[in-house]
């Protein structure tokens, strides 16, 4: 069993030690992920949320639904450690 | 070849961090032992994705000298990633409630066979 | 109100989830009518969605008004509305069936098992109707972290079983955030119509190549794909009747929609076919799934356990649709996925009504049933006919269009493997209904039927469903064409 372990981590591992060859240099201010979306985050958070930490626009504004279901991430987890750590009552006979 | 595995240094310890978080989450036989597994897996995870959101010379994406200034126009190089922060926020929420449910379901099964370790569990419930 | 309709469905449960824990704890009894309440209202929407798709084409609703990419987008289109009806109507049908269930198998848990029903069914719903990759993560968490809960109250070996679970699932989801995370490293895009036009540039990447295959793994745990089903059986069984009512339909199906979008949407099909054999080798491993379902469940005593294993072997006639790509495969995955809902549906709901009359569910002990719950084993014998592919239950003509498609194909193995386990099906489901009807009657002493076995019908809140669902069972397999030509025609994608 634990060979078996052992072996899918190695293939996992070299698996993402392929993938990581064609990835964007560490820092690289022309990765696509810099020059594709995020831009117009930064430069018009201003104008259109009047927020300067574009964190903060990002998340309670353009992705605020994503919010919402994290918000009910924490609802469900906390009603689910209720539902599960609840001890029945003895039933008296 | 040093020049590639240097560019990308923060793959690399991401790609270590991960396996081990994985090896403990599957080859491990202590419940608690998996659990951190699960918790390591996932920050490795989350440290990916932020080491993406970096840019040489960029800075903290809250846009200076905000109030009062408002036709300077906004470099989009000069500040670093927001995107990436963003999802991790949620993706550490995530994180933070499914270790919660899983240590409530351990406690569930502690209380009832009283014993830890997964091959000693399996022998009972036969 | 119509042009809301796609985020409605997904809205009116969660706001029934807050209600119905604070109304809760002021009066127990108002919960279920809430529950039912919301999910009409939310099968309603979808079903006014799927309308309006028919009618003037997809539908793409920004939230909040930003434009995609850089706002998230509800992008409807028949696949989707066909998938949201199906889980809104299972969902509304197995909480009718709840309440006497519940009152049974968990009586001091009432109001927080209610409230986790509700936001399993947000998740699962939201999950659907979504065209943004992250988006699909968060809710993909709702419906897996409820998941989680609603198994671990079950019987005495659920807790360990959802355990279990927890460690694959959570696998699961993190590879799928992985394969978004490279996604995105290599593009800087989320949303589903954006990837899809960006990629086909980047097809040579190999950071495309490793998102891909952590997606399909990902996806396939979580859809209990052999050989990574082996959470499915334990969890499935020890969970509670309501529990396996509602997940076994939906968790998989909704799994399996996930791949289609991944395969065929967000990666085009000239990838997923010629430029890697990913349908090739996903063929393979369904038609492995279909023969390991049928073969284990013939071992199985417990008769829930073996509903388990049928489970895993609907989930390979799915995927083996998906693996042959071709058009006649495509629509019979798509329609398996509404015919193998229903089919689940009915089976799990009449084992939860065995359940909750007699306490016990192994095959040999299930005597006289047919005499003691008429209408519940009528159900069960048309569910087994579909199970088995028999005209005009739905269950067939779902395997016609598979056979059809793998003629299309040239891969005879594939037919030899549908024809062999149908007929495996048919020793299956023919020890359940020897039991339960052919028995012979034990003659006493004193002469005459001492035995005057009195009907113990299921109550009429569990008997409406499990008829609804057999009765759907019926009417889809005779409709089979309309649905056909009216919805899965045009959700197959253009390229086949």
């Amino acid at each position: 069993m634990r060979a078996l372990a052992l072996l899918t981590v190695i293939l996992t591992g070299i698996l993402l030690c392929f993938g990581t060859q064609d990835m964007p240099d560490w820092g690289d201010p022309n990765s696509p992920a810099s020059v594709h979306v995020s831009p117009r985050y930064i430069e018009k958070t201003l104008e259109e949320t009047a927020t300067p930490n574009v964190v903060t626009s990002v998340l309670a504004d353009y992705r605020g639904y994503d919010t919402l279901g994290e918000t009910t991430v924490i609802f469900t987890a906390g009603v689910s450690c209720i539902l599960v750590l609840r001890k029945r009552r003895r039933k008296q006979t | 070849m040093i020049d590639f595995i240097l560019s990308k240094y923060n793959y690399w310890i991401y790609i270590i961090l991960m396996m081990i978080g994985f090896y403990a989450m599957i080859g491990k036989k202590n419940l608690i032992k998996k659990i951190i597994g699960i918790n390591i897996f996932q920050t490795a995870i989350i440290l990916f994705f932020v080491s993406t959101a970096s840019k040489r010379g960029g800075t903290l994406p809250i846009i200076e000298h905000a109030h009062g200034h408002a036709a300077q126009s906004v470099h989009a190089a000069a500040y670093i990633n927001p995107l990436p922060h963003v999802l991790m926020l949620t993706a550490i929420v995530v994180m933070v409630s499914t270790l919660g449910v899983a240590l409530a379901i351990v406690m569930n099964i502690y209380r009832r066979y009283d014993t830890l370790e997964e091959d000693e569990i399996l022998k009972l419930r036969r | 109100m119509i042009t809301q309709s796609p985020v409605l469905v997904v809205v009116i449960p969660l706001i029934a989830a807050f209600l119905t824990l604070l109304l809760g704890w002021w009066k127990k009894g108002l919960c279920y009518p809430i529950v039912l309440l919301a999910l009409a209202l939310s099968f309603l929407s979808s079903f006014q969605t799927l309308h309006t798709v028919i009618t003037s084409g997809p539908i793409s609703y920004h939230l909040g008004g930003w434009p995609p990419p850089w706002g998230i987008e509800y992008a409807v289109d028949h696949l989707n509305a066909f998938v949201l009806v199906i889980v809104s109507f299972v969902s509304l049908v197995v909480a009718v069936f709840s309440k006497r269930s519940v009152e049974q198998e968990l009586p001091d848990k009432i109001v927080y098992f209610y409230c986790i029903l509700l936001l399993q069914v947000t998740g699962l719903l939201g999950i659907v109707v979504t065209g943004d990759m992250f988006n699909l993560y968060v809710f993909l968490e709702i419906a897996s972290l409820a998941g989680y809960a609603l198994i671990a109250i079950g019987e005495d070996g659920a807790p360990f079983a959802s355990f279990n679970y927890v460690i694959f699932g959570t696998i699961g989801a993190c590879f799928y955030l992985l394969g978004v995370g490279y996604l995105y490293i290599s593009t800087g895009s989320l949303n589903m119509a954006d990837l899809s036009q960006m990629l086909p540039d980047l097809y040579q990447s190999k950071v495309v190549l490793v998102a891909f295959a952590f997606f399909m793994v990902g996806v396939s745990l979580k859809m209990a794909l052999f050989p990574l089903h082996v959470w499915l059986p334990d969890a499935y069984t020890y969970a509670p009747s309501t529990v396996s009512a509602l997940l076994a339909p939906l968790m998989t199906k909704v799994g399996a929609y996930v791949m289609i979008r991944v395969l065929f949407t967000v990666f085009k099909p000239h990838f997923s076919i010629e430029l890697i054999p990913a349908t090739a080798i996903l063929g393979w491993m369904a038609a492995g799934a279909i023969l390991f379902g049928a073969i284990m469940a013939l071992a199985q005593v417990d008769l829930k356990r073996m509903l388990t294993y049928i489970l895993v072997s609907e989930v390979g006639y799915i995927a083996l649709g998906v693996g042959l790509a071709n058009r006649n495969g495509l629509t019979g995955a798509i329609l398996h996925i509404l015919n193998d809902s229903f089919m689940m549906l009915a089976l799990f709901l009449v084992v939860g009504a065995i359940m909750y009359r007699y306490g016990k569910r192994e095959i040999p002990q299930l005597r006289y049933l047919h005499r003691k719950m008429p209408f519940t084993m009528a159900a069960f014998v048309i569910a087994a006919l579909s199970v088995i592919g028999i005209p005009p239950t739905c269950g067939f003509f779902s395997k016609w269009y598979l056979i059809l498609g793998a003629i299309d194909a040239n891969q005879w193995v594939f037919v030899a493997v549908l024809l062999i386990s149908s007929l495996l099906n048919v020793v299956l489901f023919f020890r359940v209904i020897e039991h339960a009807y052919l028995e012979p009657e034990e003659v006493h002493a004193g002469g005459g039927s001492e035995l005057a076995i009195a009907t113990e019908e299921a109550p009429f809140s569990m008997l409406m469903p499990i008829l609804v669902a057999a009765a759907g069972i019926m009417v889809f397999g005779v409709l089979s064409g309309k649905i056909i030509s009216t919805v899965i025609q045009f959700a197959v994608p253009g390229y086949f």
